[in-house]
This record gives structure tokens, C-alpha cells and sequence, in this order.
């Protein structure tokens, strides 16, 4: 006979009454088990090697805002656990359920709630498929213009939660710049609504408060966005500079003119090993890859202005053939049997700085991970950039020779040189992460990155949740 | 437990997040489980020591197999492959769904879905025998049998000699999609392929695409001899080219909607909006089902793809709400263009948009215009 408690069918069926029924909530071993993989690296690894994954006790689906407020006074009660889960595809193990309880699945909240074309917005409930509201915003001339890899698999909360960003960012905003405002239930069910617009003097911005907040803050669960005119003109071109400096400071001279939609900046490493591969390209150097994209006759001029900049650094141009080609094809990097994937061991360790450190903190990371990690292959990217600044997404690659195949030495193997590398990182002026968020992956490191001012995150997250219930582990909350 | 296929497919998709958008099922759903990798993660898991349990079993069965994964991935990795498979793994340990097994059971008693044991089509005057054979499939038969006399009509209104076989067995298709290409579906598909030999025929027309995808597909690979199969809106077209019908026209706004077993599996797009435009109305496409004009071969970015199926006979008679909120989607692709008339070319299309038309919306079959038209 198996002795089963039943406190935590009382608990299901609380949850169930609070969704409309038993089709939206479950315990079943295989839907748990679903919850336990996303993109980051140590959960995938975790599931080849055939170990448990981390699950939670209770699935629930709402289906509405106010359903997402009585799941929340449910746990409260109990300090049950929550974990927000949208697409499930962060890569930063973000909505793992790391300690069980409750995972509250938003994507039977997907409704489009309103197009205003007057203003130019776009709000929809926060469960919605990125790609599903980019295409409600193409079906009427627009484009939301978030553009991520993920696009077609993250969703809008998950887009706001981690403080996402697109391939068009550096013309269009990252997702903080183009949402607008935000309907959040709180840890105690209550239901907020950040103000109107997001440009006003009424005190800080509550956007983004809950921006990047990654779940543990509350639950996003509508956000209105801007919406762009799809451009008449997009013109690509590329560039090859002869080395990583001439390249970075040509990118910060194109941002201080105009604003290319898209600019990809790759060292050495990566072009050869990603470039060719895709483009079939085998010059040696540094490949600048950008899009200028608006009203034709501006970016007819904009185009003059980026070749004499270009010209200025020493870089050599080399068309639009390329920059066509890549934009063609850069979904189908992230296709099984074109991305990294299991039994390599990968990451990308993105961080932003000033133009002042972002060369120091390209090498200091090369260093460490060299050093320390020999085996390891570097490559690095610069894809969005800044009036002040830019970012750079870097990688690092580990053949499956050099993989350990027991799974605790493989995940502390994973641990060791992602601590070196963004340590490197923010000795050297740079921030822990650009835009894949922080999640369980890097919570370790946060306090080393804010020292003394993690305190202003932590009372906010006393406040509003202060049984702890909300994705804990993550953020380093 | 799984085939090496099915594992290598399994183990592509279970980190892959590239064609959840697509899913059909998902979108109305919101399940997690309702993703192709959330299904390849399953198998990838049961692969490694976990148990199939029951909401595994029904998860399986939560799939149209309607492919929209599969066309939309640029590496070529069929979630379709492990998902048949994982069907035919729920009836081996007998965790099949009562939901799905009623459907089985249907299935294997009657041939059709619904177990009806009489067609509901009126076959007066229809030879049972002659060079061109007209295959009608389950839906036509037993639930819109307006379509298969629709057919009917037009073909004799084109003066062409036909034969439809008032006993026309199951052609293992709808078998196969429930439980897996498992033996008993090859026993089915074999007797079919006998019964359209009996009849002397030459060519086959066959009127629902599921069944034309199989007999092309399933049954060619299985080296199971069949005469020539065409699709009916193919045949039909035709007639229309060769000026043995000449359809009224009429100015008016419609959209079409893609069958997902004619429009992916069978590539043909283009028949029945010809046969639309000889009618003289203006289609209006759907959103998704709008071409890539400038890469018309880039299945990713182009669109016929995309095209949200909108349920199938199997999944009507095995959750009717969830065809319902199929129905319902497809619909809302449908009221956000400007035509307020929806067309499909094939009956389990019409079963299922059948199933919940939204007030001021006008659902119709292809073949049944195309009939009052001429």
C-alpha cells in the first residue's frame, strides 16, 4: 500500500477553484518533471545524464489577472513557493522551480487586449508569445520592433522579466525602454497598475521596479508597449576592421551620428568560427555587420556618414551581401544542429560597460578563461551598443572531451569558469549581465556586484514579499 | 522502448523552443506540455528511467499532428516521429486515455471515428467500379456528407464516368494517427488498397487530404501498390481549366483556410485558390497564410507554415471543447482581415470549422460553392 498524505490534494483543489477547474491545474509526475529544464546550461545537462530535475508540487494555469490575485492569497497562506514560468526559455535557470511549491504557467493569459493606433500602442496579457504579438502588430503596419532569438518562444512576461533585449535595440530601445506600463499582482494578491506613460514626475518609475524583477517582486500579467511603422528602407552593410579597437571606436563614432537598427561587432575568434560558417566568409580581421533602417532619404544620408566613419578607422567595406545574408538567416543559428548544444558545455557571459572598459573587460575576460580554462574557446560579439557604451556577448565553449560526464563535477566545472569570467568582467568596470538576466545561474554574484547597494533591492523585496514565497534563489534575493 | 529515429528526434527537440508559437494546440491551451519540446523532453525523460504515466499518455494525445512543427524547423526534425511513437508506447502499457481509447475502439469496430456503421451519403447511381475512383474518406461519409455529394454533383456536372465505393473501408490513416504505424495500420491500409483494386480504377481521387497524404506518403513508403492519387481540388481544377465546368462568378471578399495535410504534407496551395478566383471572388488571405514573395521556398519565414490548422475528426470526437477552441482560434485569425466569409478545401476542415462559426461569419466548403456555382 502506498501511504499518500492528503494535504497536498486539499492544496490542488483550493488551486483548481481558483483557476475554473481541474484542466488547469496538476500533479502529475511528467508535467511536473516539464517544469524542470529550460535553456540554462546545468539544467540541460542535469536531464541528458538521466538525474531528477527540479519540479514543483502544484502546476496551476490562471487564465486571468484576478486568478493570478487568488493563487497569490493561496500561497501566501501556506508560504508556499511561487515560480513564475512563461516560455520556459531563459538561459539563466530563471523559472527553475529550485524549491518546489507552486509553478504558475502564464501562457493561457495571451489575450490582445488593445491596438491604439492614435498612440501607437500594443497591450496584451503578459502569457502571449513575443512572435504572437509582433505578428498582431505586423497585421496592422506595425512592429513592436523587439526582435530577441527568442522571439518566437519567450513570452511577454518573460521579455519583462529578465529585462530582455532584441537584435534592433540599439535604434529601437531595449524591452525597459519600449514598455509603457504594466498591470503586476503583488505577493499579496493585490492588483497595480504602474501609471499611463513612463515619462512623468511622479516619483521613480514603477516600471522598473518590476522590470527584470525576474518573478520575485510579483507577477506581471499585462504591459502595453510602443509600436514603431515598419520602415520604408532598411540597407545592411559590413565592414572588416583590422582589429578589435578600431572597430569599437568606429561603433561609438556611427552611435554618436546615427542610429543603426542593428550593429554587430565580432573579434577575431568569431569570425572565423561563426562567420565562415554561416557566410562562408574567410578574411581575417575584425567583421562589422550593421542595418540603418527608416525613411529612405535619411538613410540614404545616414549610409554616407557610417561609410566615412568606417573609412576613418581603417575598416574595409564590404557590401550588403552579407549583412542581407546573416539577417536571412539568423533564426536558423538557434535550430538544433546549428546552435551549441549538449554534450558541449557553453555559455554566454554578456556584460556592458563604457567605451572606456569594454576593450579591458573583452581582454581581462580572455585572460582569466584562457588561463584558467585552456581548453576552453573564447569568442566574443558586440551586438548592442550605446551612445556611452556597448555590450559585449561573449561565449565561452567546451568540447565534450573536456566535459566531465559525472554531473556534479560537470556543473562545478560550469560554476568555476563562469565565476572567473564575469568576475573579470566586473573588476574591469563591466556589469554582471546585459540582457539574459541573472536568475539562478549568476544569483551567487549579484551581491559582489551591488556591495552595499543590494540593500535598496533587498528592502523592496521585505516589503512586498515578506514571507519570501516569490522564485526564491533567483536574483540573489 | 522508442526507435533510434524517434530517440534521435526526441533528444533534437527536448531544448529546442523554436516552434512553440506554431503549435496549434498550445496557443488555445497555454500548456506547457502542449510544445513539441515539452513532448520531446517527455520521451527524451522516459528514454532515461521515467515512467509513462497518465498525463504523459494524455499529453500525446494533446497534438493535431498537423505539423506545423515539423514544417517550421530549418533542421528537418519531425516531432511527429516521437509523438506516433509515444502513442503507440501509451497502448502498449495500457495507459492509453479513455478519451483516446473510445476513439480506438471506434476505430478498430467500425473504421471511422464515429462509429457509425452506416455512410450517411447518398449513393444512388453511383457505379462501384470504373477507371477513375472517387475516395471520400471518413468525415465526408459520416459527418459532412453534403461535401462528398457535392463532389458528387460537379463531377457528373463535368460529364466525368466515376466510381465510389458505397462500402469504402478505412484507409488506416486515422488509425495510424491514433495509436502509431504500428501492424494493425498496415492491415488497413493493405484492405483498402484491395478494396481501390477491385474497382479496376486507374486514378484515384480522393476527397480528404489526411487520407491522400497517407496513400501518398505512408502507403508508398510501406510498398503497398495503389493506381495514380490525385487530390480532389487538383482533379477539380483541372476540370475547370479543360472548360468541362464553368463556375458563375461573383464579386465578393473570402478567405481560405489551409488544411494542414494538403497545404504542408501535400504542398498544394495554389488548387483551391485558383478554383476561388474562377468563381470571381477576392481572397483575402488570413495573416499567417500570406507568402514570403521574396523567398517563396523558405518554409521558416514563409507562411503556409504558419497556417493554424483548426482540428481534425479524431480530435472532435476525442475533446470536443478543445475542437471547439481550435474552431473558435482559427476564426479570430479569420475576423481580424476584412472578409467575413471562410473557405476550406476539405471535409474534416469543414467538420471541424463547422463546429463553432462566429455570428456574421459564413463558413463554406469548397466543393458545396463550387457546386451552386455551376
Amino acid at each position: 500500500m502506498e501511504l499518500k498524505a492528503f494535504m497536498p490534494g486539499m492544496i490542488l483543489d483550493e488551486l483548481a477553484d481558483a483557476v475554473g477547474g481541474y484542466e488547469n491545474v496538476s500533479m502529475e509526475m511528467s508535467d511536473r518533471a516539464t517544469y524542470g529544464v529550460d535553456y540554462f546550461w546545468v539544467g540541460r545537462m542535469w536531464q541528458d545524464r538521466g538525474e531528477v530535475p527540479p519540479m514543483p508540487d502544484w502546476i496551476v494555469r490562471p487564465g486571468a489577472t484576478e486568478e493570478v490575485s487568488k493563487i497569490m492569497k493561496i500561497a501566501n497562506y501556506y508560504k508556499i513557493p511561487v515560480h513564475i514560468w512563461g516560455g520556459g526559455s531563459g538561459s539563466q535557470g530563471g523559472a527553475l522551480p529550485m524549491s518546489g511549491g507552486i509553478l504558475m504557467d502564464m501562457k493561457r493569459m495571451s489575450k490582445l487586449i488593445e491596438i491604439d493606433e492614435v498612440s501607437r500602442t500594443i497591450t496584451a496579457e503578459a502569457g502571449m508569445i513575443f512572435q504572437q504579438l509582433e505578428w498582431y502588430a505586423n497585421e496592422k503596419g506595425y512592429s513592436c520592433q523587439h526582435i530577441p532569438s527568442c522571439l518566437t518562444c519567450g513570452t511577454i512576461g518573460g521579455a519583462l522579466g529578465h529585462r530582455g533585449i532584441g537584435i534592433m535595440s540599439t535604434k529601437y530601445g531595449k524591452i525597459d525602454d519600449q514598455c509603457l506600463s504594466m498591470e503586476v499582482v503583488l505577493p499579496n494578491g493585490d492588483i497595480i497598475n504602474t501609471l499611463p506613460v513612463p515619462k512623468h514626475a511622479a516619483g521613480p518609475d514603477l516600471n522598473q521596479i518590476f522590470i527584470g524583477s525576474e518573478g520575485t517582486l510579483g507577477v506581471i500579467t499585462k504591459a502595453t508597449f510602443k509600436l514603431f511603422e515598419q520602415p520604408e528602407d532598411r540597407q545592411f552593410r559590413a565592414f572588416l576592421f583590422p582589429d578589435m579597437n578600431s572597430g569599437y571606436m568606429a561603433g561609438r563614432d556611427i552611435m554618436q551620428k546615427v542610429k543603426p537598427s542593428i550593429l554587430r561587432f565580432f573579434d577575431e575568434a568569431e569570425t572565423v568560427s561563426i562567420i565562415k560558417k554561416i557566410l562562408g566568409f574567410e578574411k581575417q580581421g575584425c567583421f562589422m555587420n550593421l542595418a540603418i533602417e527608416g525613411i529612405k532619404r535619411i538613410v540614404d544620408i545616414e549610409m554616407e556618414i557610417i561609410l566615412e566613419i568606417v573609412e576613418k578607422w581603417g575598416g574595409q567595406d564590404l557590401g550588403s551581401d552579407y549583412g542581407e545574408k546573416w539577417f536571412e538567416n539568423r533564426i536558423t543559428f538557434f535550430y538544433p544542429g546549428h546552435i551549441m548544444d549538449i554534450p558541449q558545455m557553453f555559455g554566454t557571459m554578456d556584460t556592458v560597460a563604457t567605451y572606456a572598459n569594454i576593450e579591458k573587460i573583452y581582454r581581462a575576460m580572455k585572460k582569466v578563461i584562457n588561463e584558467k580554462f585552456p581548453y576552453v574557446r573564447y569568442i566574443s560579439h558586440s551586438s548592442h551598443w550605446y551612445e556611452w557604451g556597448c555590450m559585449n556577448y561573449t561565449r565561452f565553449i567546451v568540447d565534450p572531451k573536456d566535459v566531465p560526464q559525472d554531473p556534479e563535477a560537470a556543473r562545478r566545472l560550469h560554476n568555476e569558469i563562469w565565476n572567473a569570467g564575469v568576475r573579470a568582467a566586473m573588476e574591469n568596470g563591466g556589469v554582471i549581465n546585459d540582457h539574459h538576466g541573472i536568475g539562478l545561474k549568476l544569483s551567487r554574484l549579484m551581491k559582489e556586484q551591488y556591495g552595499p547597494a543590494m540593500q535598496v533591492m533587498e528592502a523592496l523585496k521585505k516589503q512586498l514579499d515578506p514571507n519570501g514565497i516569490m522564485n526564491p534563489y533567483k536574483l540573489g534575493l | 522502448m522508442f526507435s533510434e529515429k524517434a530517440k534521435k528526434h526526441a533528444d533534437a527537440c527536448r531544448f529546442c523552443y523554436m516552434c512553440r508559437h506554431l503549435c496549434p494546440i498550445e496557443l488555445v491551451t497555454g500548456k506547457e506540455n502542449n510544445t513539441p519540446r515539452a513532448k520531446g523532453l517527455q520521451v527524451s525523460m522516459m528514454e532515461r528511467g521515467m515512467k509513462m504515466d497518465k498525463g504523459s499518455a494524455i499529453t500525446m494525445y494533446e497534438c493535431l499532428l498537423c505539423g506545423a512543427c515539423t514544417a517550421d524547423c530549418v533542421t528537418g526534425f519531425d516531432p511527429l516521429v516521437f509523438i506516433r511513437e509515444a502513442r503507440s508506447q501509451a497502448m502498449m502499457n495500457e495507459l492509453t486515455p479513455d478519451f483516446a481509447q473510445k476513439v480506438i475502439d471506434k476505430l478498430v469496430e467500425t473504421g471511422n471515428p464515429y462509429g457509425a456503421t452506416e455512410a450517411k451519403v447518398n449513393y444512388d447511381g453511383i457505379a462501384q467500379e470504373g477507371d477513375t475512383l472517387v475516395w471520400l474518406g471518413n468525415a465526408a461519409r459520416y459527418a459532412v456528407s453534403d461535401v462528398a455529394e457535392a463532389l458528387f454533383s460537379i463531377l457528373k456536372k463535368a460529364g466525368v464516368a466515376f466510381a465510389a465505393l458505397k462500402d469504402e473501408p478505412a484507409s488506416g490513416c486515422e488509425l495510424g494517427d491514433m495509436i502509431g504505424h504500428l501492424e494493425d495500420v498496415r492491415v488497413q491500409a493493405k484492405a483498402a488498397a484491395e478494396a481501390i483494386a477491385k474497382t479496376g480504377a486507374k486514378k484515384v481521387v480522393v476527397l480528404d487530404s489526411h487520407d491522400a497524404a497517407f496513400f501518398m506518403h505512408e502507403c508508398k513508403d510501406w510498398g503497398i501498390d495503389l493506381p495514380e492519387i490525385v487530390t480532389a481540388t487538383s482533379f477539380v481544377l483541372d476540370l475547370i481549366k479543360e472548360g468541362k465546368i464553368a463556375p458563375a462568378k461573383k464579386a465578393e471578399v473570402v478567405s481560405y483556410h489551409d488544411a494542414a495535410r494538403l497545404s504542408r504534407d501535400l504542398t498544394e496551395m495554389e488548387p483551391a485558390r485558383e478554383i476561388i478566383a474562377a468563381m470571381g471572388a477576392d481572397l483575402h488571405e488570413v495573416y499567417l497564410n500570406e507568402k514570403d514573395n521574396k523567398n517563396p521556398e523558405n518554409k521558416a519565414c514563409g507562411s503556409f507554415v504558419r497556417a493554424r490548422e483548426c482540428g481534425s475528426s479524431i480530435m472532435g470526437q476525442m475533446k470536443p471543447e478543445l475542437s471547439v477552441m481550435l474552431c473558435e482560434a482559427r476564426y479570430g485569425d479569420l475576423l481580424r482581415t476584412d472578409s467575413r466569409i471562410m473557405i476550406a478545401a476539405d471535409p474534416q476542415a469543414t467538420e471541424a470549422l463547422r463546429r463553432s462559426i462566429p455570428e456574421g461569419v459564413e463558413y463554406r466548403d469548397l466543393f458545396v460553392m463550387l457546386n451552386d456555382r455551376i
